[in-house]
């Protein structure tokens, strides 16, 4: 079928419009953070910057600045959090998705499992503020790591018990036959044949935890736990007269989360649309 | 049952919620047996196998392997090996790590475990193989891997689930070949699921055929083709099945009358001089008779009262190279025979053929229970 | 497989899960519910707790500036979940169609979706400053408007500022879900509409949207149980204002425990949030799994 010339052309400036809303936000982020600070003050604004000045990620990477000090320990504390968290989370998962996959766990049990996720944090979080202080925790990146972790963890089981109900059920069994125990069969067959689908899931539990703000907004107030979103928040909030500091930290905080979407896409989509559209 | 049974499976019941899978299973099995589990699909067989594996659990009924009760047991505390349709190897693990995996798990020394794994891939001829992994493989080298698996902890009992299904037709024989020359080489004790009646046929020592979670017949494949319990067995082996005819039949000066319908009006009248089946009616009835097709032919040599000739009108004739098989019709259906193969007939032909009544068999036409 | 062993090893299995959520996730909500009955504050030094009975509620529901939070929560979810799904639905069906770049255009929609909620929040805060942003200039300089607006400081105009950021954020999942579902439309059906002479819209709305309601359906009720418990982007873009105009509900709760310290009455409205929430919980698992059922039939 041949388009009509007309038709070609709505066509193309159509996906032109779309092309710059998606990404005229963040290309203006990323300009900000290189502008030179009198270029983003010009009212109207300036919007090719008069020079390129990456001064401000110089300073970020600077651990003797302060905004560096507080850039870098927040990074440090997101990716150790995350990273924690993820790992955590999949370590129960992956038990418990067996469970629900292969010993006929009540998937009633999974739901609610998911609906703990769908509830509003507000719900749960004074008692965790007023335990985890009774305890001496707050302000610790024990504390968010281990919400976290039960944050990660529903949304981690139904997606790992979606790929073990793929997997052949007769490997298995042959290796029930050979006479290896539920958990040597569980490491040594099911997790390597599992291991893109835990990776997909690892990456998906990982930027919900990157992304996660309300809990360490509440639980964290210095530089020893507070993570990026927090800091971000703060930077944003205090007294910042250049604009391109905030839009660099911000350009930082995304990066990540943008290159492991760009370069995992296919993984993160299909698991993104499993995890919203299946029941 | 015997106590030197290897496997003796008593009053096996099974359901899932409300269907009622296998129904009252009682099979035996003597040390070196080859059994197989034959029948269509859904009959209960492999779910049959499942059981006896472990695999699943039974609702009721006994499982004892070499003597002992194993109705519950885990599956690796039966000592049985499974070699699965699938093959179901390790998809991670290399040739030679699939075999020794049961050694592994048991805790082998590496020494023992690799000698072993190099007799057993020897004697299956796949040596070169160890250090592949299964999906660098073809149908038939898995389908070999999964026998080494098997075959390497000299288990009491192996179970095969329709293991040749995957191959193609000519790798099928061969690799059934190789079973049955595995089996006679070691003197296993083997279970072996298909619903390929050749199959059953040709590798059994003893074969059990069911239905609908019933078991239909035991016996060695010659009982099996011979004396067929009921209607559904005598059609289900054998290939092609047994010509079952509706048929006039009655006592006549201590022999059988058989009169069947043909085509062409004039009845086919048969005389079996053989000992009456004790069930037969007393009185002139309708029945099933069943001749298998080689017992319809143009070649009989042999000679005797049991032989008898009609002409027959060919509907069809269908070369097969070693024989021609013919259609004709008798008591309304369609009955097959089988003559040589050089035999120069053709459709529409009107044909003397000899009828061989010493293997006939009589089967009530309502509950297609054999007389 | 499932004799004793196996039962005792699906509970093993599930035990760590089990405990983590009871912990963190069940004790705190049933913890909440006993709050909502006291009269519990705050306190740096350990105070008597009361139950007040239903006294909490009461207020709750008699409190217009709670109600006015619900209403304004409502709005914010209804106009951005439906602007995502109108966005969506458009974007799908564009990157359905056959032209070059698609590929590239597919990839890039996953952008917003990846910045991080916080990030989003403080870089349309910077587009939409009053003096220096990027949005009052873009439309000065082009003629939409005359002078500068400020357009978060501005109770009217406020709290849909802060939709269009949380749309542009949440787009790509209703993208990407639309985009599966248009896949799976058969071809030929199209074709033999388009030859019985049913214009494009005509063959939209009778085939291609009935097609793709289900999955649809799903991600709206997902998005709404998301959107209906905004914080992040009210903390960071507004902090809930100007005059309280983008004061959600769950940053309404947040004040109440965390400001004014009454964990008590906070806990009260925490429970009310909770059964708006469970209700939609309960549509979720309905959508699902009629959308399950529909996808084997």
């Amino acid at each position: 079928m041949r388009r009509k010339p007309l038709h070609s052309v709505l066509l193309y400036l159509a996906a032109l419009a779309v092309a710059l809303f998606t990404t005229a936000p963040l290309i203006w982020l990323a300009l900000m953070s290189i502008s030179a600070p009198a270029d983003l003050t010009e009212v109207p604004l300036r919007w090719i910057p008069s020079e390129v000045d990456f001064s401000r990620y110089q300073a970020l990477f600077d651990l003797e600045s302060g905004a560096g000090e507080r850039f870098l320990s927040a990074l440090r504390n997101s990716v150790l959090v995350a990273g924690a968290a993820t790992a955590l989370a999949l370590l129960l998962a992956v038990p418990a998705a067996y469970s629900f996959s292969r010993r006929r766990a009540p998937m009633v049990l999974l739901f609610a499992f998911l609906a703990t996720i769908m509830m509003p944090p507000i719900t749960y979080v004074l008692p965790l503020y007023t335990a985890f202080s009774g305890l001496g925790l707050l302000n610790s990146k024990v504390t968010l790591v281990i919400v976290y972790t039960a944050m990660l963890l529903p949304f981690a089981i139904w997606l790992m018990k979606a790929n073990i109900d793929v997997l052949p059920v007769e490997v298995e069994q042959a290796a029930f036959m050979e006479g290896a125990s539920t958990s040597f069969t569980l490491r040594v067959v099911v997790l390597p044949l599992a291991l893109p689908a835990i990776a997909a899931t690892a990456m998906l539990s990982f930027l919900v935890a990157w992304d996660e703000f309300f809990y360490a907004l509440i639980f964290t107030n210095d530089l020893t736990a507070k993570t990026l979103p927090v800091a971000i928040a703060d930077f944003a909030a205090g007294r910042v007269t250049d604009y391109g500091v905030i839009a660099s930290v911000g350009v930082m905080a995304t990066l990540p989360p943008a290159l492991l979407a760009i370069c995992f896409q296919k993984f993160i989509v299909s698991g993104l649309v499993a995890g919203s559209v299946k029941g | 049952m015997s106590a030197h049974s290897i496997l003796s499976v008593e009053r096996l019941e099974k359901r899932y919620g409300d269907v009622h899978v296998l129904k009252d299973i009682n099979v035996a099995m003597q040390p070196g047996d080859f059994l197989v589990l034959v029948g269509p699909s859904g009959c209960g067989k492999s779910t049959l196998l499942g059981c006896i594996a472990g695999l699943s659990d039974v609702t009721s009924g006994t499982i004892r392997i070499a003597g002992e009760d194993r109705t519950h047991a885990e599956p690796a505390s039966r000592d049985i090996a499974m070699v699965f349709q699938s093959y179901a190897l390790f998809p991670n693990m290399t040739v030679g790590r699939n075999i020794g995996f049961g050694l592994e798990v048991r805790k082998v020394s590496d020494g023992e475990r690799d000698a072993k794994v190099r007799e057993v891939a020897e004697m299956l001829k796949i040596s070169h193989l160890l250090e592949r992994k299964p999906a660098e493989l073809s149908g038939g080298q898995r389908q070999r891997v999964a026998m080494g698996r098997a075959l390497v902890r000299e288990p009491k009992l192996f179970l095969f689930d329709e293991p040749l299904s995957n191959l193609d037709a000519k790798l099928r024989v061969t690799m059934r070949t190789e079973i049955k020359r595995m089996h006679q080489a070691t003197g296993a004790s083997i279970i072996y699921v298909t619903h390929d009646q050749i199959e059953a046929m040709t590798l059994a020592t003893r074969i059990v055929v069911m239905k609908d979670g019933v078991v239909q017949q035991i016996g060695t494949p010659k009982e099996i083709y011979d004396t067929p319990v009921n209607t559904f067995v005598a059609d289900f082996m054998g290939a092609p099945a047994m010509n079952l005819m509706p048929a006039k039949v009655s006592r006549q000066d201590g022999a059988i009358r058989i009169e069947i319908a043909t085509a062409g009006g004039q009845p086919l009248v048969l005389t079996d001089y053989g000992n009456a089946p004790t069930l037969l009616p007393e009185n002139p009835a309708d029945l099933i008779v069943g001749l298998r097709p080689e017992a319809i032919t143009d070649n009989d040599q042999a000679d005797g009262r049991q032989i008898q000739r009609a002409d027959c009108l060919l509907d069809v004739v269908e070369p097969a190279g070693a024989d021609t098989y013919a259609v004709i019709t008798l008591g309304g259906t369609e009955a097959i025979a089988r003559l040589s193969g050089d035999a120069t007939v053709t459709a529409g032909e009107i044909v003397p053929l000899s009828f061989n009544l010493s293997k006939i068999s009589y089967f009530d036409p309502h509950s297609g229970k054999r007389l | 497989m499932f004799g004793r062993r196996q039962i005792r090893e699906k509970w093993m299995l599930l035990v760590p899960a089990m405990a983590v959520l009871g912990v963190i996730t069940l004790a705190p909500l049933v913890n909440t519910l006993w709050l909502s009955f006291t009269d519990a504050k705050i306190t740096a030094i350990a105070t008597p707790v009361n139950l007040i009975g239903l006294e909490n509620y009461v207020y709750a529901l008699t409190d217009t500036d709670f109600q006015d939070a619900l209403w304004r929560t409502l709005y914010f979810t209804g106009v951005s979940v439906g602007l995502e799904v109108a966005l969506g639905i458009a974007i799908a069906l564009l990157l359905n169609q056959e032209f070059r770049g698609r590929t590239l255009l597919r990839a890039l929609i996953i952008l917003p979706w990846a910045v991080p909620t916080i990030v989003n929040a403080v870089a349309w805060r910077l587009i939409y400053h009053p003096e220096y942003g990027a949005l009052n200039s873009l439309l000065f300089q082009l003629g939409f408007i005359s002078s500068y607006q400020s357009w978060i400081g501005s109770p009217a105009l406020a709290l849909n500022m802060v939709i269009l950021a949380d749309v542009w954020k949440n787009f790509p999942l209703v993208v990407y879900v639309a985009l599966a579902a248009l896949q799976t439309v058969p071809g030929d059906l199209l074709k033999a509409a388009a030859i019985e002479g049913a214009g494009p819209w005509k063959r939209f709305c009778a085939i291609t949207l009935p097609w793709i309601a289900g999955p649809l359906l799903v991600v709206v009720v997902l998005r709404t149980i998301e959107a209906f418990r905004v914080f992040d982007i009210v903390y960071a873009m507004t902090g809930g204002g100007p005059a309280d105009s983008t004061k959600t509900a769950s940053f309404y709760v947040y004040q109440e425990y965390f400001n004014y310290l009454r964990s008590g009455s906070g806990a009260s409205y925490a429970v009310l949030i909770a059964g708006i929430s469970a209700v939609l919980i309960l549509a979720y698992y309905a959508a699902a799994r009629r959308q399950d059922q529909g996808g084997r039939a």
